[in-house]
């Protein structure tokens, strides 16, 4: 498989009340094509800031860096101008976010709003970009689309409301599909319709996705690869199934121990000491180091890089590093 | 196990209707959010009450608290008889009974230091005063693992777990019987939420505490509670010890959702009955049994959809609300694998 995106030293930093913030801090990453990437973390890890980042949807105070390579089919968004950028967001890479209430216009119908999705990036007449609307409802299973798409947000679930979302990412063929947390504001009987839905559409399309999401059960099921981040940094990179197997970043491991599961006795929790720090206040060298159960000397004084542990499974961490060369 | 002697909650045909408005053309329709309801709750039980957005948990919740006024039924707290209760006996009560919320910034005052926001009911109720209310709030401080140094900050100044922790010293700072913890988990990351679960299970422990803890989150629920209630448009559809609605769930409706939990373990992906459509609009609830119209029982007939199945006992301390819940309910390969609606 080739490569569609190459992303190479991200850093995204934000200036604050509190000081400088890198809430990406040297990010790198590739999505193969029609392969989908989970990317797991808890709030202000800075999975979501990375996925804005991706298609420089950061405005001040935010900042891309300028060493930062975002690579899409070996052409740098980096170095575009607006109008070349219009010509990748929504037409080769699309987003979905969280809260379909906040991202649709409550005054518009949402067939309205996704017909000027398709109007967009195509000259398209207004009954042509109305049928080809209709087609996407049908496309993400909106029951009776013909009648749907003249309703407005309010008049849908939350669950036909991403699904209207989803027609609108959809709508010029994206070969990218980044979903922040697409399913997080939903119910859990809701959220595995939507999960099934992607996973067919990305089959069928052909595209790749980025799933960015807290839970590590979605990522399980879902994802081909799994980066984890912490701290603004990916700490762990590997197949989703060496990841769950085989977890050799401590706060990976640490985490799949804390998530109460149904697929296991109800034992009591593992617990990971202390809360996530704040991206103004990065601890010093691994900055995992001060929750961490083995940290050592050197994990206070030297940040480990992200090296190779195991094939194809990457991970920023002085033990996991040491134990790889020890078993080599 | 039978029902305990007396329960510490005794909950009877508990009923909650709105009167909704019309729209502009529309008749306003009676929105059902508790739809007669009766359980127990025995002197130091924790029993979970799940359910999805929607689905009458936290009005359930407020009903007992009388936070929202019942339309009809009974709530009995060890033996008072809690809707007929005027305000100042209701004050009294409320000692014994405390909230715990989901958010705990929205249920904190910003401009009162969380040491204050701790001594406050104790003082209200008459606890402790002066220094000993002072030395009180330091003991809970540390009681639910907070540095007792943190008295003078600000709700804003700490993170999402320690304002939860404060949300739980408070409630029981007044010594209650009953914490009720309404979705005490759900904004926090897993990491600090498994942090607060085990605290609320050595609070239980220790205190001797009685919970009622209503989460959408399942597998969260199995951690703290021995009992669980399924909630579904209102109504209870299941009821039964954890161990087993978590290992054999009956109903239909609690298979589909337990299925639909998301395990984080690529090679132990379960067969998922990915349920059609949403929660029925409470204004206009189907006729017979509220789930018919997603139910993917193979059973599935006439009376379904006329009549309204009632809880009854399915096993010993099990009751579930299904006309078929005894046949056995394998779904199809094609219906549960793929899903287009």
């Amino acid at each position: 498989m080739s490569e569609l995106l190459r992303v190479r030293h991200l850093t995204t930093s934000f200036m604050t009340g509190a000081g400088l913030a890198r809430a990406v801090d040297d990010v790198s990453l590739t999505l193969l094509e029609g392969e989908t990437l989970g990317m797991v973390g808890e709030s202000g890890c800075g999975k979501t800031v990375t996925a804005l980042s991706l298609l420089r949807l950061v405005d001040r105070p935010g900042h891309i860096a300028h060493e930062s390579v975002i690579e899409y089919q070996g052409k740098d968004l980096m170095q575009m101008s607006p109008a070349q950028l219009r010509q990748i967001r929504g037409a080769e890479i699309a987003m979905i976010f969280q809260e379909p209430t906040a991202s649709l216009n409550p005054v518009l119908t949402v067939g309205a709003q996704v017909d000027e999705a398709v109007r967009a990036h195509r000259s398209v007449s207004r009954a042509d970009a109305r049928a080809r609307t209709v087609e996407l409802f049908e496309l993400v299973g909106i029951p009776d689309p013909a009648k749907r798409v003249n309703e407005y947000p309010h008049q849908l679930s939350g669950g036909m409301q991403q699904r209207a979302m989803i027609a609108m990412a959809l709508s010029c063929n994206p070969r990218i599909l980044i979903a922040d947390e697409p399913t997080t504001a939903l119910d859990v009987t809701i959220q595995a319709q939507i999960l099934e839905l992607l996973v067919e559409l990305k089959q069928r399309l052909g595209m790749a996705m980025i799933l960015i999401t807290h839970d590590l059960g979605i990522v399980a099921g879902v994802a081909d690869r799994v980066a984890v981040m912490y701290g603004g940094q990916i700490v762990e990179q590997a197949n989703t199934d060496a990841l769950f197997r085989q977890p050799a970043h401590p706060y990976t491991s640490a985490l799949l121990r804390a998530v109460p599961r149904l697929d296991q006795p109800a034992t009591r929790l593992a617990t990971i000491p202390g809360a996530v720090p704040p991206a103004t206040a990065w601890p010093p060298a691994c900055r995992f180091h001060p929750r961490c159960p083995q940290t050592m000397d050197h994990c206070k004084s030297e940040m480990p890089g992200l090296t190779e542990t195991g094939p194809a499974h990457l991970t920023r961490c002085w033990l996991a590093e040491e134990q790889h060369r020890r078993d080599a | 196990m039978k029902s305990v002697p007396t329960p510490l909650l005794s909950v009877r045909h508990l009923v909650k209707q709105y009167r909704a408005t019309g729209g502009l053309l529309s008749r306003p329709a009676p929105l059902l959010a508790v739809s007669d309801v009766s359980f127990d709750l025995a002197y130091g039980e924790s029993l979970g009450l799940v359910g999805e957005s929607g689905s009458g948990k936290t009005t359930l919740a407020r009903l007992i608290l009388r936070l929202t006024e019942a339309t009809a039924g009974s709530v009995r707290f060890d033996g008072i008889d809690v809707l007929d209760l005027d305000a100042r006996s209701l004050r009294a009560l409320r000692r014994r009974i405390q909230i715990v919320f989901q958010d705990p910034f929205g249920s904190l005052n910003p401009r009162m230091s969380v040491g204050a926001a701790v001594r406050e009911p104790i003082e209200v109720h008459n606890i402790a005063r002066g220094a000993a209310a002072v030395e009180k709030v330091t003991q809970l401080f540390q009681e639910v693992g907070l540095d007792p140094s943190y008295v003078d900050r600000y709700p804003h100044e700490l993170s999402g777990g320690q304002r939860q922790r404060v949300g739980i010293a408070r409630a029981l700072s007044v010594e209650p019987d009953l914490l009720v913890l309404d979705e005490p988990v759900s904004a926090l990351d897993v990491s600090v939420q498994a942090q607060v679960l085990n605290l609320l299970l050595d609070l239980r422990e220790r205190r001797g505490l009685t919970y009622l803890f209503i989460a959408h989150d399942l597998a969260v629920v199995r951690h703290i509670a021995q009992r669980i209630i399924v909630m579904y448009a209102g109504r209870f559809v299941e009821t039964a010890p954890a161990a087993q609605a978590y290992s054999e769930p009956l109903h239909p409706y609690t298979r589909s959702l337990l299925s639909a939990v998301p395990v984080p373990d690529p090679r132990g992906q379960r067969q998922r009955i990915v349920l059609k459509g949403d929660m029925p609009d409470p204004r206009h609830t189907p006729a017979g049994c509220v789930f018919h119209p997603r139910c993917p029982h193979l059973k599935k007939d006439d009376r379904c959809r006329t009549e309204v199945p009632l809880l009854r006992e399915a096993a010993e301390g099990r009751k579930v609300a299904c006309h078929w819940f005894e046949e056995p309910m394998t779904v199809p390969q094609s219906q549960a694998a793929r899903h287009v609606n």
